[in-house]
């Protein structure tokens, strides 16, 4: 069986926020609710101050503390190991955001992080909570895909309307292949410097697992045991709160 | 702790600090300046119930990525690199994916408009009521024409700001002024871009042009300035580079880079050295005095002293004869009046960076091949900026990498077929004899009372035109460029517009539309024809095209539709002119017929291919510097050795045909030089050390970087991007100034206070950050924000910093000194 997971190669990450970008249109993100978003960190002093920064989307973990709290399993794993809230079950109680170790989940009904609120600009109708004038075709409520209705939550679905179409047994999914290049997650797609790689972590010998075995990977927070599907290369001493396992 | 514009994550993982609380003073409403129509109709267009891809060209920065445009039943909803760019290669950077935003800006024009409210300035509201194209056209062709017969065509000037190649703004501007006959149509925005890397080149390698570069072959790259990772063009590409040489590669290529703060392409480089503003030619020359002692030179390509033995030592002259020059010319000169005693520990006094560090970078660079030396505005926006970019660029020749593999060279233009009319055969009498003919231009370009070597000085338009020197400028027009708040001293040219009749084009809502008397809305990048010959790349040449996406979503019309509308009705052969180049399109379907002869490695050769593709390439470059010897492509390989005369006219057009030390081209201009610069005859003419003069009483260097996000000036009114500021001047509702903890300790600033930023000119307003990331005598706050018009997100969001930015330009290169203003801050 496939599961789905990413690397994020943090030696070539050039802390670009393409992949930020990129799942804010794919995905029909409010500005500053950021389903992928980059962390930046500063330390030390002149003239040798350091800079580091982090791109940090949902870890899709095995096991999820947000489905184990989520009263109405609103939340939950698919067969491939992806976490997602289906918006027909979910009655907003927020349990899973306080759950979730990593801080990457959002409520529709939030004050906007700037005003005039796009929400306002672009309203919605009916259940949708707004209605951007780029809103894509998809529109899946059962696994949290396309604009958010009012009152729920959501996260990253790891692009699920892509990469549920993706043909099955596929080791990994990129960009250089072109006739994979619709199931690529937005992130993955984008990133300049390839730093981001998706793939099967239960395949041995898909690109991710060679990545996480040969180049040490390492999962954020372990203690959680949460144990993420999102594995870190390179830098990873820098980052705060970051130890390797 | 509350720090209501900071960028923090509103999680509570690795929280850096409290969540948001109330919203930055961003103007809630939209002022006179929106549009007409309602937003609903943007959303009108019929269903297909089909997905579409469009090839087309990114239009929000000169690296012109081409696009796969997404459209669904009429309607745009993602933007992704194409994966049969050679540019673009699938990827974008984080400006690309927000273009669907930019056409859906619920503030863009809607239409024509004419002013109807006679009084200018920021309060008054201009009411604007809508016209048609036709009395668009008309109100501007009877003003040019009336300007024509009282033979004042010249108070007439078109200004633009995006530009490469003949024809990419979808027409070539150059003939309107040649057959209209004004020598102010056009004027480029170059000399508040990038003019004074262009004139070190030309100084230097006789080539006035940006380079193109083989990073990817590259061992070594030492950066000035050029903010490689967040605003250097190409900037996706220069990622996709990054990745390649940094992981990829073997051996992994070494990077070092010169800034005043800590960036991210500081912070993912080897070595970070963080420069005193305005000293890069200092580091520069000692880097080249070290390599020059430890004898790193590149022989094969500059040459060696006749017995093989070094005799560069720090302080000593050399017999110039001993020494043997190949492909550069003046080493002895330049060493003996100048360089000799360069050395590290005088560069530590004057860069602040440690002799041990500048030694160690030169022993890289100089025994690391290939090497790059590159450099931008950083470097040379100061008054000694093309000395700064002469002495960079120079570490290019000690090295050997002109030409070369892992080198840097120039690009190559496109197989273009000829234009549908030639305008040599549409010029009257007045065009060529008519008393225009005898008037400098308006910004005093090519003037000896002005910048005699400069390529354009828009920043002088609004200071000459309000002294009446040379003249007044009666009608001026307006494309991609915003000189009332984009240049330095932007107030002049601000009270200029008042006493000019101004056409203004943007899609969107800007100060110049605010002064504008019409308003003949341009199309965003997703709905037009245009073609764009890449910038200067990897050499090889490259020619895009953009397509429309989606039919224009309102009565607007591409730029060059518009210009082409108005030359028709001009007088005389203008109008015939015109009238024979038709439409962009019917321009675009001539420049394809030069595919036939010459199809592209994709295939493209005719404008049916074109459209399919969005790019037409020829791989390779057709020259190459091996080890000290030139070849030219012979169809199979770099294998038909050139003579040092083929050299000289292909590559390197200076006076010797090498690389000059010593700058004939400058040397030409002597006299001027001298009096305009004040500079020691012994040494204007080559790299040399001249501190440079900063204006201003403050005691902070004011530095105003471009960002990853800035998008040709768009980004700030996108609420996505807005909230994806950098870290470095990050905060997530707008730019922040940054101030080193000891600048904020003194004055009793914390992070989030409100900050007054005074120069000589005035002063503004921002919010601090204080951060160990800026050097203690510098304070940085990006450019862009801070609009006094535009749309509801932008207007007054932010600092607008060339308020306070003094008008002070390299006397060289005309370019405008951005960088160097001193100001005092205070808490507000
Ligand atoms: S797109 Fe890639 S390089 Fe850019 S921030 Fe995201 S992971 Fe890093
Ligand atoms: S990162 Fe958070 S939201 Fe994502 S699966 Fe893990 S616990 Fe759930
Ligand atoms: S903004 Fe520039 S680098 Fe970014 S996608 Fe567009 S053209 Fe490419």
């Amino acid at each position: 069986m496939t599961k789905w997971g990413m690397v994020i190669d943090l030696d070539k990450c050039t802390g670009c926020q393409a992949c930020s970008t990129a799942c804010q249109m794919e995905n029909n993100r409010l500005p500053g609710e950021n389903y992928q978003d980059v962390l930046y960190y500063t330390d030390r002093s002149q003239p040798t101050p350091k800079l580091v920064w982090f791109p940090r989307p949902c870890m899709h973990c095995e096991e999820p503390s947000c489905m184990h709290v989520c009263p109405t399993k609103a939340t939950f794993k698919t067969e491939e190991g992806v976490v997602l809230v289906d918006w027909n079950k979910c009655i907003g109680c927020k349990y899973c955001m306080i759950a979730c170790p990593y801080g990457v989940r959002f409520y529709t009904d939030e004050k906007p992080v700037i005003e005039p609120n796009v929400k306002d600009v672009f309203p919605g109708t009916g259940d949708l909570s707004w209605n951007p004038p780029y809103k894509g075709p998809q529109q899946d409520n059962a696994h949290g895909v396309g604009i958010q209705p009012h009152g729920v939550v959501s996260k990253c679905t790891f692009c699920y309307h892509k990469i549920s179409k993706a043909p099955k047994g596929t080791s990994d999914l990129s960009n250089e292949d072109p006739a994979l290049r619709e199931y690529v997650p937005a992130c993955v797609r984008t990133c300049a410097p390839t730093a981001r790689y998706f793939g099967d972590l239960d395949n041995p010998n898909s690109e991710v697992s060679r990545l996480i075995s040969d180049r040490d990977g390492a999962r954020l927070l372990e203690h959680t045991g949460n144990k993420p599907q999102v594995y870190y290369l390179g830098r990873s001493a820098v980052v705060p709160g970051f130890k390797k396992s | 702790m509350d720090k209501p514009t900071m960028k923090v994550t509103r999680r509570r993982f690795l929280q850096a600090s409290g969540t948001a609380a109330g919203a930055a003073g961003a103007a809630i409403g939209t002022g006179q300046l929106v549009g007409l129509k309602p937003i609903g109709e943007a959303q009108a267009q019929q269903a297909s119930g089909q997905t579409v891809v469009n090839k087309s060209i990114c239009g929000q920065c000169p690296a012109r990525c081409g696009i796969d445009i997404y459209t669904t039943d009429g309607r745009v909803h993602a933007i992704y690199g194409s994966n049969d760019h050679p540019i673009a290669n699938g990827k974008l950077c984080p400006k690309g994916h927000l273009g669907t935003y930019i056409l859906y800006d619920p503030d863009r024009f809607k239409g024509p408009m004419k002013r109807t409210n006679p009084n200018k300035g920021r309060n008054e509201d201009p009411k604007f009521v809508p016209i048609s194209w036709d009395e668009a056209f008309k109100t501007v062709a009877d003003r040019l024409n009336a300007l024509r017969d009282k033979g004042e065509s010249h108070r007439f000037g078109l200004f633009f700001g995006r530009g490469w190649g003949a024809s990419d703004v979808g027409v070539n501007i150059a003939p309107f002024g040649k057959l209209y006959g004004s020598p102010n149509a056009p004027i480029g925005h170059s000399s508040i871009c990038s003019d004074g890397s262009v004139l070190a080149k030309q100084c230097t390698d006789g080539n006035a042009s940006y380079s193109s570069y083989d990073y990817r072959n590259a061992n070594y790259l030492l950066i000035f300035g050029a903010n490689f990772l967040e605003a250097f063009r190409p900037y996706n590409n220069n990622m996709q580079v990054w990745g390649h040489i940094r992981r990829d590669k073997t051996p992994r290529t070494s990077v070092t880079y010169v800034d005043v703060h800590m960036n991210q392409t500081a912070a993912a480089a080897d070595r970070a050295l963080l420069v005193k503003p305005g000293t890069d030619g200092a580091l520069a020359l000692a880097i080249a005095h070290v390599i020059l002692t430890e004898g790193l030179w590149e022989r094969s390509f500059v040459g060696d002293f006749t017995d093989g033995q070094n005799r560069f030592k720090t302080g000593q002259t050399i017999e110039p004869d001993s020494f043997t020059e190949k492909w550069t010319n003046g080493l002895a000169q330049w060493w003996n009046t100048e360089l000799k005693d360069r050395t590290p520990k005088w560069a530590e006094a004057i860069t602040t960076i440690p002799a041990d560090l500048i030694v160690k970078t030169a022993r890289e660079f100089g025994t690391t091949r290939p090497a790059i030396a590159l450099f931008e505005r950083g470097a040379h926006n100061h008054s000694n900026g093309v000395l700064n970019g002469m002495a960079i660029h120079s570490l290019n020749a000690l090295v050997g990498s002109l030409f070369a593999e892992g080198g840097l060279a120039y690009q190559m233009g496109p197989a273009y077929g000829p234009a549908p009319a030639d305008p040599a055969d549409y010029m009257d009498d007045y065009a060529k004899n008519g008393p225009h003919k005898k008037m400098p231009r308006i910004d005093l370009q090519g003037h000896e009372d002005g910048y005699l070597m400069a390529k354009n000085m828009i920043q002088e338009v609004g200071t000459n035109h309000l002294a009446g020197k040379p003249y007044k400028l009666d009608t001026a027009l307006f494309y991609m460029t915003n000189p009332c708040f984009s240049t330095p001293k932007a107030k002049d040219w601000e009270e200029a517009l008042k006493s000019m009749f101004v056409i203004a084009t943007s899609p969107f809502p800007d100060e110049t539309s605010m002064m504008a008397d019409l308003i003949l809305p341009d199309t965003t990048y997703i709905e037009r024809w245009q073609d764009a010959p890449t910038y200067p790349f990897q050499g090889w040449p490259l020619a895009q095209l953009r397509t429309p996406a989606v039919k224009p979503l309102y009565d607007v019309k591409t730029f060059g539709d518009t210009l082409i509308g108005i030359g028709k009705l001009i007088k005389g052969p203008t109008g015939e002119y015109y009238k024979k180049v038709e439409s962009v399109e019917n321009i675009l379907r001539h420049l394809a017929k030069g595919f036939e002869a010459n199809p592209g490695d994709n295939g493209v050769k005719d404008f049916e291919g074109w459209k399919a593709k969005g790019c037409w390439y020829k791989k390779p470059y057709h020259w190459r510097q091996v080890r000290g010897e030139f070849f030219e492509w012979d169809g199979k390989g770099w294998n038909k050795p050139m003579s040092p005369d083929q050299v000289k006219a292909k590559l390197m057009p200076t006076a010797s045909g090498k690389f000059e030390f010593v700058s004939s081209y400058m040397e030409k201009k002597k006299d001027w030089v001298l009096k305009a610069t004040g500079r020691d005859p012994a040494k204007y003419n080559m790299p040399h050390w001249e501190p440079p003069k900063y204006t201003g009483s403050g005691d902070l260097h004011f530095i105003t970087p471009k960002t990853a996000m800035h998008a040709e000036g768009r980004s700030a009114n996108l609420p996505h991007a807005i909230t994806l500021f950098q870290p470095a001047n990050g905060g997530n509702k707008q730019s922040l100034a940054e101030l080193h903890p000891s600048v904020a300790k003194a004055k009793g600033i914390k992070s989030g206070d409100r900050i007054k930023i005074k120069s000589d000119l005035g002063e503004i307003f921002a919010i601090a950050k204080v951060t160990e990331l800026t050097r203690p005598d510098t304070l940085v706050l990006p450019f862009e924000h801070g609009h006094w018009a535009g749309g509801r997100w932008s207007k007054g969001r932010g600092s607008h910093v060339d308020e306070i930015t003094p008008a002070q330009s390299d006397r060289i290169s005309g370019m405008a000194n951005y960088y160097t203003g001193k100001v005092s801050v205070e808490k507000a």
